[in-house]
């Protein structure tokens, strides 16, 4: 009987322990220089796309956007502006939409009239929460070894009418001229990316 | 003759004076269509570091935006918060929307939610930059929640809605530990003692 006490404690503590050794490993964030694995999500239209088959040679920008958020509307002007200027030179976008609260067809009329590039649906936002994304829009640039190369905001002022730092173009000119980006991480502000309550 | 004509003129005299000395008193004060909430103040890079120093007492800082729907869920809680520690903390609510709604959604969302405390919009060049010097926990999204101690230290921040009991309990530790460090022993040689409460985050 006391042995059976001493092995029921001990499985427990050892459950307890995986469990919050799994909880801790979760929250914490991806990190520049982490790379990427190969993943696999439907367009709008529920057409399926890997990341292997999609991305550019000199490297991938991962986008979260969202339907409903003003920041990102007031930057999409800039978004489609970027990636144009940036396909030329190798680096596709692949836009990211995590929002629980956003319908498939609300994301498929919002990107159809938005953007140019591949938009992908994050089904119960798994991809956000491997990326520890949490906002709208929040970039992360993959360089073309699939390593996280910058991560943060497009530029300095989300209004686009006082910019100073292009911090996404500054990344991608450093990276397509042979040098080391000079600021691999910054802030973005926007909307959080709305979630499934836990 | 004359006499009758002097009683009429001051019997209406006195009922014309009484008549408009009763007349506003009569009218009541319309206080539901009155806004209580305060002009907001436009506010900068600059202007914002002062703002977020202490005046003698903890100092609680709210960034939010009208567009934010979180922001927006979590506001009767702030008001809430304001209403129960108004005596003791200061407490100031920051929105990022854009300048255009700064006599439009601001102040209409905040007389909505009957918001008394001091608000203020931030119009910055660089969104980035002043995220980054508010706090290192600031990842930019909103709602953003900080708490300083009256002496500037931070003590609790949140991005995501509050939760409320445990701001309140933040609150109270530090305002207690205030009355104790401000209330000096009349013979003391050594002082108060000092009490750490460490910065937490996030929870």
């Amino acid at each position: 009987m006391k042995r059976k006490a001493i092995l029921f404690v001990a499985l427990v503590s050892l459950v307890a322990f995986f469990a919050s050794a799994n909880t801790s490993t979760a929250k914490e964030d991806f990190a520049i220089g982490e790379s990427i694995d190969n993943f696999t999500m439907p367009d709008p239209n529920g057409k399926e796309h890997s990341y292997k088959d999609s991305k550019g040679k000199n490297g991938t920008l991962i986008i979260f956007l969202s339907a409903q958020c003003p920041v990102v509307k007031q930057y999409n002007d800039r978004i489609n502006e970027i990636a144009e200027n940036y396909k030329e030179k190798g680096i596709n976008f692949i836009g990211i939409y995590s929002n629980v609260t956003e319908s498939v067809e609300w994301v498929k009329e919002h990107s159809a009239e938005n953007y140019e590039f591949l938009t992908l649906i994050d089904k119960d936002h798994v991809f956000a929460d491997k990326l520890s994304a949490t906002r709208t829009p929040e970039v992360y640039y993959f360089n073309a070894k699939d390593i996280l190369d910058y991560h943060g905001a497009i530029d300095n002022d989300r209004s686009g009418t006082n910019i100073t730092k292009q911090f996404l173009r500054t990344a991608f000119n450093e990276k397509l001229s042979g040098q080391e980006i000079t600021q691999k991480e910054t802030k973005a502000f926007g909307c959080s990316i709305k979630r499934n309550k836990s | 003759m004359f006499r009758r004509a002097f009683c009429a003129v001051a019997i209406y005299c006195c009922l014309a004076f009484g008549i408009f000395a009763q007349k506003p008193a009569s009218k009541p004060e319309n206080t539901s269509l009155r806004s209580t909430t305060p002009k907001i103040v436009q506010i900068d890079e600059l202007s914002i570091i002062e703002l977020l120093k202490p005046n003698k007492k903890p100092l609680l800082v709210n960034f939010w935006a009208t567009w934010c729907i979180p922001c927006r869920e979590e506001f009767p809680d702030l008001v809430e918060l304001d209403k129960e520690y108004k005596e003791k903390i200061d407490f100031i609510t920051i929105s990022l929307d854009d300048l255009a709604e700064i006599d439009r959604d601001v102040p209409k969302f905040l007389n909505e939610m009957k918001a008394t405390m001091p608000a203020y919009l931030l119009r910055t060049n660089d969104e980035n930059a002043v995220i980054g010097s508010i706090s290192k926990d600031w990842q930019g999204g909103l709602p953003f929640t900080i708490l300083y101690s009256e002496i500037g230290e931070v003590i609790h921040t949140r991005q995501g809605k509050i939760k409320p009991d445990i701001v309140k309990a933040k609150i109270d530790r530090l305002t207690a530990r205030d009355h104790r460090t401000k209330k000096k022993p009349p013979c003391s040689t050594s002082g108060p003692a000092k009490v750490v409460i460490p910065a937490e985050t996030n929870q």
